[in-house]
Order: structure tokens, then C-alpha cells, then sequence
């Protein structure tokens, strides 16, 4: 008796676990009508970094009923990566709107077909809104529109002017790209006056050398790949050149050999570790919170001023994407789209002192001019749209951020930490290379 | 068995057994399958999770197979050639025998040490029991957020406090020694309370009359540890080893928190090979080489786990050969220890010698108990 009851109790269990088994298979489909409050919708959102969106979420869903945004925002686009990629090979997992980082925007290209293709949601109408080479990026071989332009990264020069001022510098910004050399600035001046700096203080010029180096590569017409597609750093002398620049200004004492994205939890931005930062539009935010985990503040005399060297170059930037699993890809497409719309724009950008994408929302932050208190109240939006000009897309190949990360930023790491010649660091990056890309 | 019992009843010559109605029949399967029906998940699932993964990671490790892309073409033993060609595989190796010794002999040496501290007469032993374990409930994820502020190169704990005293800093994460000697405090603080605990066990069950007849002796403290504890406890310090062996060889979590942003070190200075193989896997999207790497791993594990078996035989067979050819001071242990042990197993036979048969029949298998039911 007690043991027929224990079989059926088992088989019931079976067949429901069977219908829990089939549903979840069964559940790619979804019904894809629009939300509304008797028609309620869960859409979820992944980003990473400083993105700014909290309060758009909410705005969102205040404007549309029935729909509920989670949000889920991973610490570094190095980590989104890898959690993106993860969920894409497992082929569920991923969110509704995934937040694409540019550096390894290459390698989903690679599998473009698992995005949907906004233009069916009506991309191709506002193509317009956006800087022409940021739409195109975000748009793959075959024209089908992957990801919405999120912000750009040009990039301009922080500096401190209290560490400026001690060293006999001037701190005020405008003199301070005059100094630099302006529109004309070169990295040769850069270098030079670290080492004036270094002689004057004895520390360190720069935080470690691979961001200066990402800056480096990335304001060449072509970086890692060359426009074809191919790998184009064997045998490159105008990489080199750059490589054996950095190299000497590194021997020279320039690097604090900081770890990067870590910087002693903000610390090393508090206690003049360094005396300038390079700074894509984005880096800001991320300063923002390093000073904040180290309880400084704007008397730290972290500035920015409308000057680069080796001139106009744009680091990241990031885009929207819809895969084809998300259930509801009509009511993510209306979000992404919407979060990137200039209006939207303009307040992520001052919620995560990014920059725009959108030539409106950069016209907006530049009348604006809502000064950035953290650094000394400059006139943040009108130096990184002057930043901005002239930048021009670079190709970036499938291993793009597979190779700044672990074929340079290693072999960079050596010179930092005074291990090796510039030509032992060439050749471990060539090594490294070969074992981590060629023959990958 | 039950189709026999119809027919030939009457010529057979035992007595005639009636037919046995379907709840009968019922019961002898059940007897019958049952036990094989009750140990069927733990099968069932580890085929499903443990044996199936196996051989699909072999299929998997024949093909140039991509993270994103899938399955490619079939390259045979290719990738096997590759990984066992690669500087960082065996780097990754290297890294985790290193990082493993530096763990497990300290751990394993602190670990007997507090447990022989702790089978003292103490005063509020659980407090100091209980005590040794908090680091094991502390999660691996805040333990690496600790000790990577501990071991932080400029701006650490310890390399402030090198450096008030006027000493050099110490790269932690950027030399390969100081960084698997981070990582292996981060392992023991976190095992040793734990392997501390089950050695205290084991040396609990030692009988204490053995301990009092040898001080009777004039055998001190440390002569006691080791002619008696250790000796006694050997089946479980075999234990201990084999389970850290397997832990130190899947080393992950540590190395992978010490530093987020690198996979072990921007030179893959502490890089382990399951790290190496989630690199592999997840950052170089290679599916293919991560498979190689892990059937290499299993395969060495595998290895461990055979010279671990040999070495326990050992030791199992000369504990049990050795004992009685013990001399004089070792007799008498084994007289006072022997009666607890003899005892129990006698006690239970004479009291009820004519209960044994039935409970032999029930004890001997479900085949011989069909006569029972029928009666």
C-alpha cells in the first residue's frame, strides 16, 4: 500500500518535471505583443561600468506601464565580456538589452546573426541622430543594425594642478594645453615634460603605461588590424616607434606602475601617485569613483583640460544590442532606442560624465555647459566636443580587446615594472601574440 | 523463478507450494529490485553529470570548437599536441604544484598541531573548537577581497608595515614565490580549522588508557604525540591528504579573485590550470583547447589519486602487519585496548543461538527468502 502510494507520489513528480523540462524549451517563441498594464512585461537590462541609467530606468517605466526593467550593471566591460560571450555559446542566459563594449564589439560581429536587426524596428529613420562613424560601427557586413550608439570616448588630458603647481608647472587649463602644444601637441612633448616633472619632483609622470599605449594605437588610421582585417603589428615601424616612445619615457621613471582599473582603490588618485591621466569622456565617471572609494574630493585638483597628444583619438564607447533569444524583442528595441535617443542621452551622460554619440545630445551638453565640480568646474561638454572632432573609426578586429589586454598590457607590465629592455618587451608581446591570437 | 513453482508442483519432490497471488509476486520484485531502485539516483545522476560531461568534453577536445561559433572541423589529437607544446600550460602546472605544497604541508603541520593543542583538557573547549572553524564558513570571495587588500603591492598592510621598518616591498602579484605564497595563506587560513577538526576527531577515538599507560611509562608529551597519535590517526591523515590533494589541484577561486582583472597575474605568474582552462575557455574562446585541457587535468588528478591508493596500501598493510609483532611496551596497549574492541563482537553470539538461522536466512539474500514468505 504505503509502497504503490510512494509510486505514484514518484511518477507525478516525473511528469511534472517533464512539463518544467518542456516549457523552458518550449519558451523561446514568447508572445510579442506590446506592453501595457494588462499585458505586463519584464525586460531585462546588462551593462557595465559607469552607465548612468538608474534613473532612466525609472523614468521608463513610469512612461510605460506594464513594463518592469531589472537591471544588472558588471563591475568592468572585461567581466561583461565574458559574461556575454558566456550566455551567447549556452544560447540562453542573456539579457533582453545587452550593453556592447567597442573593443570587443569585433568578435560579436563575428555572430551578428544572433542580434536582431534594429532596422526593423526602425533604426534606419534615426540614423541620423548619431556621429556617422559610431552608426556604422554599431552596423554589420551585411547592413544589418546590431547595436545603437550609447556614448564615444574621445579623449583629453587630466591633469593636477596642485601637483602641476609644485613642479613649477602651470595650472590653469587653457595654459596647460597651451603647453602641451595645443592643436600641434605631440607625444614627444608629452614625454618630455614628465621627465621635466620627474626631475622637479622625482615621481612619476603617468599611472601605468598600457592605457597611454590603448591611446597610442587607437588615434592611428589603423590600430591591432589594418581595415582588411589583418593583423598589423608585426613588422609595423609607426607602431614600434610609439612603443619604443613609451619604452623610454617608462625607463626614464615615468610609470607609477599602478594596477590598472584598481589604483589602490583610489588611492593613488589621492596621494599624487601621478601628475596626468589620460582620459576618454568615460573616464571621468571612473575617477569620479575612485576619488570617492578614497574619500577625496574636487581639492584633490583633478582638471581636465581640451588638449591630446599625437592629436584627436577616441578610447570605447559603448552600444545597445537586442539578441534573438529575448522574448520580447519588440519592447527591447523600443527601450534601447529610447535610452539612446539625445534626450536620454544628455542625462545619462551627466549621471555618468560620459559623452554622447548623438550630434544633438552633444549640441545640448555644450550650451549646457553644466561645469563638472569634481574637475575645478570645466566646461566638460564643450571640451570633449572640441575633443571630438576629427576622431575617425578604426577598425577594430575580433581580438581587438583580447590583444590590448593580453598581448600588450603583459608585455607593457615588464617594462613598468623595470624587468626588460623595450625590445625584450616587443618581442614578448610578438610571442605572446602568436601563442594567444595566431594560434589561438 | 515464480513460473517453475506452477506446474510441476505435484511431481516436485519438495512440499507443494501454493501459487503466489500478484501482492506476493509483488513483494519478491520488490525485494528484489528495490535496492537497486534506491541506489539508482546517485547512478543515474552521476551518469548524467558526471560520466556524460566526461566523454563529451573528450568529443569536444577532438574539434577546432569556438565559444561563440560552435563546433568546427575534427582535428584528431591536435590540440592534445598543442596544450602539451605551450609554455603556459605548463606554467599553469608549475603554478599549481607550487601553490599546492606551499598550502598543503604548512596546513596539514599547523592543522595536527592545533588538533593535539585542542585534545588537551582545555577550558571551553567548544568555544576554541568552534573557533578554528569561522574561517571555513567565511566565503573564498570575501577571504580573496581581505587578503588581496593584505597583499595590495603599493598600498597593502603588510607592505606598509615592511616598509615603516625600513624594508623593501614585496611584489605580491607581479613575482611568481610571493604571489603563490599569497594565494596559499588565503587557502590555509581558510582549510586549516577545517582538516584541524577532523584530525581532532580522530584523535579523540584514540582510547585514553593508552595515553595513561604510557606516561605509567615515563613517555612525555612529545613522545606520546608521536608513538601514539600519530600513528593512531594515520587513516584519517590519509583522508585529509587525499581530499587537499584534490582541492590543491582545482585550485580557482583564489588566483582568480587575488587579481579580477588578469587571469592569474598580467604574466600569468599565479596562474592555476583550471584557470588557465576557464582563460582558455572564456577569454579565448576556445572550447576545443579548454577540453584538452581539461581531460589533462583529470588525467593528472587521476594519476594523484593512484599514487595516493598505493601510498595508503602501504601504510594500511604495515599498520595491520606491524601491530602484533610490536614488542613488550606496544603489548600493552594492546591488552588494554583489545577487550574494548573483542568484547562488542562476542557479546552478541551466545545469547541467541537459536535466533541465528532465521537472521542468517534474512542477512544471506532476497533469493533465500521466498520460503519465508510462503510460510
Amino acid at each position: 500500500m504505503e509502497y504503490s502510494r510512494l509510486r505514484k507520489i514518484t511518477a507525478l513528480a516525473g511528469v511534472a518535471s517533464l512539463a518544467i523540462v518542456a516549457s523552458g524549451c518550449g519558451g523561446g517563441g514568447g508572445s510579442d505583443e506590446a506592453a501595457s498594464a494588462d499585458n505586463p512585461v519584464t525586460l531585462t537590462v546588462t551593462t557595465f561600468g559607469q552607465f548612468g541609467y538608474d534613473d532612466l530606468y525609472a523614468e521608463y517605466e513610469e512612461q510605460n506601464p506594464g513594463v518592469t526593467i531589472e537591471a544588472n550593471n558588471i563591475d568592468g566591460s572585461a567581466n561583461a565580456r565574458v559574461d556575454a560571450f558566456t550566455k551567447l555559446a549556452a544560447g540562453s542566459g542573456l539579457s533582453d538589452v545587452v550593453a556592447v563594449e567597442e573593443g570587443w564589439l569585433g568578435s560579436i560581429m563575428e555572430v551578428s546573426d544572433q542580434f536582431v536587426d534594429l532596422n526593423e524596428y526602425g533604426a534606419a529613420d534615426i540614423k541620423d541622430n548619431w556621429v556617422d562613424w559610431k552608426f556604422e560601427q554599431g552596423t554589420d557586413p551585411e547592413g544589418r543594425v546590431i547595436g545603437l550608439g550609447t556614448d564615444i570616448g574621445p579623449q583629453a588630458l587630466c591633469f593636477n594642478r596642485e601637483l602641476f603647481d609644485a613642479a613649477g608647472l602651470p595650472t590653469d587649463r587653457e595654459e596647460v594645453a597651451e603647453l602641451f602644444g595645443g592643436d600641434d601637441a605631440t607625444w614627444e612633448t608629452y614625454f618630455d615634460l614628465g621627465r621635466q616633472y620627474n626631475e622637479a619632483t622625482g615621481k612619476a609622470w603617468y599611472d601605468q603605461s598600457s592605457f597611454v599605449w590603448n591611446s597610442m594605437v587607437n588615434q592611428m588610421d589603423e590600430g591591432y588590424y589594418t581595415a582588411d582585417g589583418e593583423l598589423n603589428i608585426e613588422g609595423n615601424e609607426a607602431m614600434r616607434a610609439q612603443f619604443d616612445l613609451l619604452a623610454a619615457g617608462t625607463a626614464d621613471g615615468l610609470s607609477a606602475n599602478q594596477k590598472q582599473f584598481d589604483w589602490g582603490k583610489g588611492k593613488a588618485f589621492v596621494d599624487g601617485s601621478f601628475a596626468v591621466h589620460v582620459c576618454p569622456a568615460w573616464m571621468l565617471g571612473t575617477i569620479k569613483e575612485q576619488l570617492e572609494a578614497a574619500g577625496g574630493g574636487p581639492e584633490t585638483g583633478w582638471d581636465v583640460a581640451d588638449v591630446f597628444p599625437g592629436g584627436a583619438s577616441n578610447w570605447g564607447g559603448a552600444f545597445l544590442s537586442v539578441p534573438e533569444s529575448s522574448e520580447h524583442p519588440a519592447e527591447a528595441a523600443k527601450l534601447a532606442t529610447w535610452l539612446t535617443d539625445p534626450e536620454q542621452m544628455v542625462k545619462q551622460s551627466a549621471a555618468a560624465n560620459n559623452f554622447p554619440s548623438t550630434l544633438e545630445a552633444q549640441q545640448k551638453i555644450v550650451a549646457d555647459a553644466v561645469p563638472n565640480e569634481l574637475f575645478n568646474d570645466a566646461p566638460y561638454g564643450e571640451i570633449f566636443a572640441s575633443r571630438a572632432e576629427g576622431v575617425v573609426a578604426q577598425f577594430k578586429g575580433p581580438q581587438d580587446s583580447e590583444i590590448q589586454e593580453n598581448v600588450f598590457a603583459p608585455a607593457l607590465k615588464i617594462l613598468d615594472s623595470d624587468a626588460g629592455t623595450a625590445d625584450e618587451a616587443w618581442n614578448e608581446a610578438l610571442q605572446l601574440l602568436n601563442d594567444r591570437v595566431v594560434n589561438n | 523463478m515464480t513460473t517453475t513453482l506452477n506446474r510441476p508442483a505435484a511431481s516436485s519432490p519438495a512440499p507443494a507450494k501454493p501459487v503466489l497471488t500478484f501482492r506476493q509476486r509483488l513483494s519478491v520484485f520488490d525485494m528484489k529490485a528495490s535496492p537497486y531502485l534506491y541506489i539508482s539516483p546517485f547512478f543515474i545522476l552521476f551518469a548524467l553529470v558526471g560520466l556524460f560531461p566526461l566523454g563529451y568534453t573528450f568529443f569536444v577536445s577532438l574539434f577546432d570548437w569556438h565559444l561563440l561559433k560552435g563546433q568546427g572541423e575534427f582535428v584528431g589529437l591536435r590540440n592534445f599536441q598543442e596544450v602539451l607544446q605551450d609554455r603556459f600550460f605548463w606554467n599553469s602546472l608549475f603554478n599549481t604544484m607550487s601553490i599546492f605544497l606551499l598550502s598543503t604541508i604548512p596546513q596539514l603541520i599547523v592543522a595536527t598541531a592545533i588538533a593535539a593543542v585542542l585534545d588537551q583538557n582545555l577550558r571551553a573547549r567548544t568555544f576554541w573548537r568552534m573557533s578554528i572553524l569561522l574561517p571555513y564558513i567565511v566565503t573564498p570571495v570575501a577571504v580573496a577581497l581581505i587578503f588581496s587588500n593584505l597583499f595590495g603591492e603599493q598600498y597593502g598592510l603588510i607592505n606598509n608595515i615592511l616598509e615603516s621598518f625600513g624594508m623593501d616591498r614585496i611584489l605580491w602579484t607581479n613575482e611568481t614565490l610571493p604571489s603563490h605564497i599569497a594565494i596559499a595563506t588565503m587557502v590555509n587560513w581558510r582549510w586549516t580549522g577545517y582538516n584541524a577538526l577532523i584530525l581532532l576527531a580522530a584523535m579523540q577515538s584514540v582510547p585514553r588508557d593508552i595515553y595513561e599507560s604510557a606516561s605509567i611509562d615515563g613517555a612525555g608529551t612529545f613522545r606520546r604525540f608521536f608513538s601514539i597519535t600519530l600513528p593512531s590517526i594515520r587513516p584519517t591523515m590519509i583522508f585529509v591528504v587525499i581530499t587537499a590533494t584534490i582541492g590543491g589541484l582545482q585550485i580557482f577561486t583564489e588566483p582568480r579573485l587575488f587579481d579580477p582583472r588578469t587571469y592569474g597575474g598580467t604574466a600569468a605568474q599565479f596562474q592555476t590550470t583550471v584557470l588557465y582552462l576557464y582563460e582558455m575557455a572564456f577569454q579565448r574562446s576556445n572550447f576545443g583547447k579548454a577540453s584538452t585541457i581539461a581531460w589533462l587535468l583529470f588525467l593528472i588528478i587521476v594519476l594523484f589519486g593512484l599514487m595516493n591508493y598505493l601510498i595508503s596500501q602501504r601504510i594500511a598493510t604495515t599498520g595491520d602487519g606491524r601491530r602484533p609483532r610490536r614488542s613488550a611496551g606496544s603489548r600493552r596497549r594492546k591488552r588494554s585496548a583489545a577487550p574494548a574492541v573483542v568484547l562488542p563482537a562476542v557479546g552478541p553470539q551466545p545469547p541467541a543461538p537459536t535466533a541465528d538461522p532465521d537472521h542468517g536466512a534474512g542477512a544471506a539474500g532476497p533469493s533465500d527468502t521466498n520460503g519465508r514468505n510462503v510460510r
